[in-house]
């Protein structure tokens, strides 16, 4: 599993939890079922996409960091 | 030399797949399946004046036609409707119903059988919406409706109420939900270190130095020579 792969399952959850959260909050109405399912299906592609883009920015940092940090010469 | 894509990149090609034959499905829905409630309203048959109407503690529910117009209502709290219709709407009534939908499904039903069936009302429905109000909140669309012998829908009216929940505050789904964002805004922060193990598995080995054929004939001391007769029989038993 990769980091970009990683961030994207956590959009996906966090974009169908984000509009589940906002019918409690009374931002949205799923009362009825296709438009309901509409907006958790763009929730999860729109939290994948997003997730999987900071996932891979956060690998490259990330594995940036641990290169510096291996050619530093330990003192 | 033949490349093999790692697991994990054929697994996110098939989901990205899938995710957009699913929005591409459901963009296709004709414009008027999605629009149409499942109960729409129905007074288009009654003249002018007899059209049926019900109140919601004494506010008509007409009035709460959309969500933005939603009545404000406790979930814990019982709510009395009154379902008036005159003799001149030429209905005959003996079930008033009211529903309350949740993704397409209606989650709480109410019926009053009124017998015999009546030509004209009011009839009196007392209801709770919910005996779980410390779970849920949020704005939900109602139905009324008065239904006739035969199981047929007179009139229906859509209207919508905004349920609290009974502390004010929220209600167990949406701290419920509320952990869940936290947790998984955790996750996504640490996604980076899942880039070593990206990496390790899709790491090209090192290349190793060609393997010269030795001449023939000769034989190298590290690997013994094949044998050309029978394999060895069994072990001893």
């Amino acid at each position: 599993m990769s980091a970009a792969s990683h961030g994207a399952g956590c959009g996906v959850v966090l974009g169908i939890v984000v509009v589940i959260f906002l019918q409690q909050v009374s931002y949205l109405v799923l009362s009825d079922l296709v438009p309901t399912i509409e907006y958790l299906v763009i929730g999860a592609v729109v939290g994948g996409i997003l997730g999987a883009l900071v996932g891979w920015v956060l690998g490259r940092s990330y594995l940036a960091r641990q290169s510096i940090g291996e050619t530093t010469p330990a003192k | 030399m033949r490349f093999r894509r790692p697991r994990a990149k054929q697994a996110g090609l098939a989901a990205a797949v899938l995710a957009f034959a699913v929005v591409a499905l459901l963009l296709n829905v004709p414009a008027p399946a999605r629009a149409a409630p499942s109960v729409s309203s129905s007074t288009a048959n009654f003249v002018a004046g007899s059209t049926p109407y019900a109140t919601w503690n004494g506010v008509d529910i007409n009035t709460a036609s959309t969500a933005s117009s939603a009545l404000t209502i406790d979930l814990a709290q019982s709510a009395t409707l009154n379902y008036s219709w005159p003799t001149a709407a030429g209905i005959t009534i003996n079930d008033a119903r009211l529903q309350m939908f949740y993704f397409g499904f209606a989650v709480s039903t109410r019926d009053v059988t009124i017998t015999p069936a009546q030509r004209a009302g009011p009839v009196s429905l007392s209801w709770t919406p919910l005996s779980i109000s410390y779970v849920l909140e949020g704005v939900y669309r109602l139905t009324a409706s008065l239904i006739a012998p035969n199981g047929s829908t007179m009139w229906s009216e859509n209207f919508y109420v905004r349920g609290d929940a009974p502390l004010g505050f929220v209600a167990l789904l949406p701290i419920v939900l509320l952990v869940l964002v936290v947790y998984e805004l955790y996750g996504l922060v640490r996604s980076g270190r899942y880039a070593t193990i990206g990496r390790k598995s899709t790491a090209v080995p090192p290349a190793s130095p060609p393997t010269e054929t030795p001449p023939s004939g000769t034989q190298t001391s590290a690997e013994p020579p094949v044998e050309k007769g029978p394999p060895p029989s069994g072990g001893s038993p």
